[in-house]
């Protein structure tokens, strides 16, 4: 393909190099080609991730359906074909959408690696048969919490579900500790649920996997008689709370940092923690997996492997502020610490896919869509 | 192309050619019917569900405001712009079009962000002691949004029609004494019925096709319900086939009302222009021309300057570079020149057969092109793959080019260049293809110097409608471009979706931009 995004021009180029090096040094009867490594010639994030000579290519491409954005995955993305000399290719899009198009593409998708923004859709796949079981090694990377129970996807990255408020009408001290107190007077029609949102629907499965269907049910049709407003998504819900729109909205950490860095004072909103052992701060994951049509396991789960490595978690921390998952790197500082004790709650992500039905028949069911 | 021949009846090769389109276009209704049976879908049970009925409802709701409004809007507005002495009526001509560009996602999130509580046009009413300005939201938000997104639907086509009416008939009709009003009333409107109810028809289905703007506005429809259960496919495909019945319907119900209305459709070009003085009513028309643009146009413009130029002045590092805009850039609009040929080229043969021979599969292939518009952008592009991965001879062929997205566009817009095209080919009159016969030119000289030349501002009308929406195009974009082939449009979506809002606020400020041109070369250089 001709047309490709500058820091992704890098592997043709790159083949396209080493094969007239390597030619060249055949031609000159060179013995050398053992150490047929290049410069490194990554650009911005990329070469913080990894600065080291890039690996001779190898002839293995892997071809990643990434439902996580170009400009989060993609230097880690850059930085890994550079390191191990496999060539990356990458479609880019909603993860929702992408996992319709790879099980309408069914056994002939090319994609090796799926990522996603949450485990719904790695979910979906799963349940579709679209996955193979991770090794024990890779699975290892993480605590048991943030993979599958049948192994068949890692997390990478954790979003913590906070509560986001406007900073100009609403006191510190009248925050709640826990999401049950939303469904009181004082909060009433003043809280966003993105309903429609992967993530939100995901936390709500965790919720009624943990908490009993009947609480968390429950809890819902409280929010509904609580006038809770229904969004369609966090970066909305975000933009509304920072100009005062509505008070509240239920949200992942992430999106309120970006948007206080773009618009400043014109955005007046913060994070606000619910307590550590409150279901309202799950942590929901991005994920990845390996497709069952894959002809390079081995590549795919270096790739993942990779996604975990020290440099690429530090990355994702420092440069899109989400917590690490693996090689016991820390949270970006500007990120409150997740409390430890979380296997308080004993979550784990096992039949997202199917949970995930039920769980928008419920939401459905709740009245909040009117 | 062989247009006629010595038979009355139409060319073979005709035929093949508009069976041929209908068939491509018929792609994705026969892809959810069979996907239906296959999920086991139970479409006729859902139906009669409440958590159908609700949405259902609210979709007819919406999409037949919206219909009432932009029908007024743009007809009035085509007018304006076109056969009165309004000031720059060229420039806004131009202006006017261009609401259509924003995708409806970022143009309804950026209304919102000039225009709700906390917004800058709340900044500036503190001024003047306005506290809190009311939120658009629900019916009444979803309403006004849509219609100033969508109105150019009706505009456009509606002034390339008045752009082709002889000044002279309402010279004639004024010098018999009738007022401004009634000679628009009797004389000019009828002569645009058909290009209205062709535009207030893509409004309608566009309307409920439509998920990015309701989704903000907080009003919940049928496309949210189908949003929901993406990944519950048994009940988003049937909502999707309810979906498109309801289109087919309504499709329907409109061709049994253009049997009834009796539409002038011969005309040649004429003088235009400078044809109706407004006298004392050019302040109101300057300010109903005027508020249109500030809403449709300025008030998305603004926070897209705000996310921009706030981004830029607090010095954060930018994830995208100007390399990356002009890539995207040229790509965005080199595919969607293409996608607006070949669709104009794909809906040619159904305009003929149904225009000029008035066949009956010609107006069969019409109603599937139509129809389809009301289906979501994911639908066209899942059919897509679905289609081509049935044998691997085909999946080889097609899967991750360029020759699969181009008619994934083709699919989703022939609804946009269907209406105009059959209009244009109406427009050519019989009397003049009989002469050139009668002095000898065979079917393609006919075709060459009289149908083309007097087509021309009608297919380049509907060209524009394809290029401008292939170039806000999303979800074929997202998944059916070739891997790593991007448009502005998916790097909009990418980046303001997780909140990079400055760049995305830039390519949509290029987005504009290359639009503006687009549609000055496309609309302005024609009726010169």
């Amino acid at each position: 393909m001709a047309l490709r995004r500058n820091y992704n021009t890098r592997p043709p180029r790159l083949t396209a190099a080493l094969t007239a090096v390597a030619l060249l040094a055949a031609a000159c009867g060179s013995s050398d080609n053992t150490a047929a490594t290049t410069e490194n010639d990554l650009e911005g994030a990329a070469a913080e991730i990894f600065s080291g000579d890039c690996a001779a290519p190898v002839e293995t491409e892997l071809t990643i359906y990434s439902g996580r954005d170009e400009e989060l995955v993609g230097p880690v993305l850059d930085a890994f074909a550079c390191s191990s000399g496999i060539s990356v290719v990458t479609n880019f899009g909603d993860p929702t959408d992408l996992a319709l198009a790879l099980v309408e593409e069914g056994d002939r998708t090319p994609a090796d690696v799926f990522l996603s923004k949450s485990p719904g859709s790695v979910g979906f796949l799963q349940g579709e048969g679209f996955l193979q079981p991770l090794s024990n090694d890779l699975l290892g990377l993480v605590s048991a919490d943030n993979a599958a129970d049948n192994g068949t996807w890692v997390g990478i990255t954790g979003r913590q579900r906070v509560l986001v408020y406007n900073s100009e009408l609403v006191s510190e001290d009248d925050l709640p500790d826990s999401i049950f107190e939303l469904t009181g007077e004082e909060y009433r029609g003043q809280v966003a649920i993105p309903a429609t949102n992967g993530s939100f629907q995901d936390w709500f499965t965790v919720f009624r996997a943990q908490e009993g269907n009947d609480v968390a049910a429950q809890w819902l049709a409280d929010m509904v008689a609580n006038d809770a407003i229904v969004t369609e998504s966090n970066r909305p819900t975000v933009d509304a709370v920072g100009r005062g729109e509505f008070n509240f909205g239920l949200v992942n950490h992430y999106y309120n940092f970006q948007q206080a860095e773009a618009l400043g004072d014109n955005h007046q909103a913060l994070n606000h923690n619910f307590a550590a052992d409150d279901i309202g701060s799950l942590v929901i994951v991005t994920a990845a997996g390996i497709t069952s049509t894959t002809t390079s396991p081995d590549e795919a789960q270096q790739l993942i492997e990779f996604m975990l490595s020290e440099a690429a978690q530090t990355y994702f921390t420092t440069d899109s502020l989400e917590y690490p998952l693996g090689s016991g790197v820390s949270p970006a500082e500007v990120l409150p610490a997740l409390d430890d004790s979380g296997s308080d709650f004993d979550v784990t992500f096992d039949d997202l896919g199917n949970g995930l039905e039920e769980t928008i028949a419920i939401i459905e069911e709740s009245g909040i869509f009117r | 192309m062989a247009t006629t021949s010595r038979t009355s009846g139409s060319p073979l090769a005709l035929r093949l050619l508009a069976g041929l389109a209908s068939l491509v276009l018929a792609g994705p209704a026969v892809y959810l019917v069979i996907r239906n049976f296959t999920a086991d879908a139970d479409p006729a049970n859902l139906l009669f569900s409440e958590r159908t009925l609700g949405p259902l409802r609210r979709t007819i709701v919406l999409a037949t405001l919206v219909s009432v409004s932009t029908a007024a809007l743009g007809t009035g507005l085509a007018w304006l712009t076109t056969r009165t002495d309004l000031p720059a009526r060229r420039l806004w001509r131009v202006l006017l079009v261009l609401p259509l560009v924003y995708p409806t996602f970022l143009g309804a999130a950026a209304l919102v962000r000039t225009l709700n509580p906390g917004g800058l046009v709340n900044d500036l009413l503190t001024n003047i002691g306005v506290d809190r300005t009311p939120a658009l939201q629900g019916l009444w938000g979803s309403w006004l949004v849509l219609t100033l997104l969508t109105y150019p639907y009706v505009f456009l086509p509606v002034a390339a029609r008045f752009a082709q009416l002889p000044a002279s008939i309402e010279q004639s009709a004024r010098l018999l004494g009738n007022s401004p009003w009634k000679v628009f009333q009797q004389i000019v409107l009828p002569q645009a019925a058909g290009s209205i109810a062709a535009g207030t028809l893509l409004v309608f289905l566009y309307t409920i096709s439509d998920f990015g703007a309701v989704a903000i506005l907080r009003y919940d429809t049928l496309t949210r319900a189908i949003e929901t259960n993406q990944l519950n496919r048994p009940v988003a495909l049937a909502l999707s086939l309810i979906l498109l019945l309801l289109a087919g319907g309504v499709v329907t119900a409109e061709r049994f009302a253009q049997r009834r209305r009796v539409t002038t459709t011969n005309s040649v070009r004429g003088d235009v222009g400078g044809a109706v003085p407004l006298g004392r009513t050019r302040p109101v028309a300057l300010v109903a021309v005027g508020v249109t643009a500030l809403l449709g146009l300025a008030a998305p413009l603004g926070a897209i300057v705000e996310w921009s130029v706030r981004g830029l002045a607090q010095g954060r590092r930018l994830r995208v570079d100007a390399e990356d805009i002009a890539l995207v850039t040229w790509n965005t609009l080199w595919v969607s020149t293409i996608a607006a040929l070949a669709t104009v080229l794909l809906v040619l043969p159904i305009a003929f057969l149904y225009g000029r021979y008035r066949s009956r599969a010609g107006a069969i292939g019409n109603a599937v092109a139509i129809s389809t518009f009301a289906l979501p952008g994911i639908l066209v592009a899942l059919a897509g793959t679905f289609f081509i991965r049935q044998t691997t001879w085909t999946f080889e062929t097609f899967h991750n080019t360029f020759g699969i997205l181009i008619f994934a566009y083709m699919v989703r817009f022939a609804a946009l260049a269907m209406g105009t095209t059959l209009l244009a080919v109406r427009a050519v009159p019989d009397r003049l293809r009989d002469a050139a016969e009668t002095l000898g030119a065979n079917g393609v000289r006919r075709f060459t110097s009289i149908d083309v030349p007097l087509m021309m501002p009608g297919l380049l009308a509907a060209g524009g409608l394809v290029l401008l929406s292939t170039m806000k195009e999303l979800p074929i974009s997202l998944l059916l471009s070739p891997f790593e082939f991007e448009t502005l449009a998916t790097r909009i979506f990418g980046t303001f979706n997780e909140a990079f809002v400055t760049e995305a606020g830039l390519m949509a400020l290029v987005l504009v931009t290359i639009s503006f041109f687009a549609t000055w070369f496309l609309v302005i250089r024609p009726s010169k």
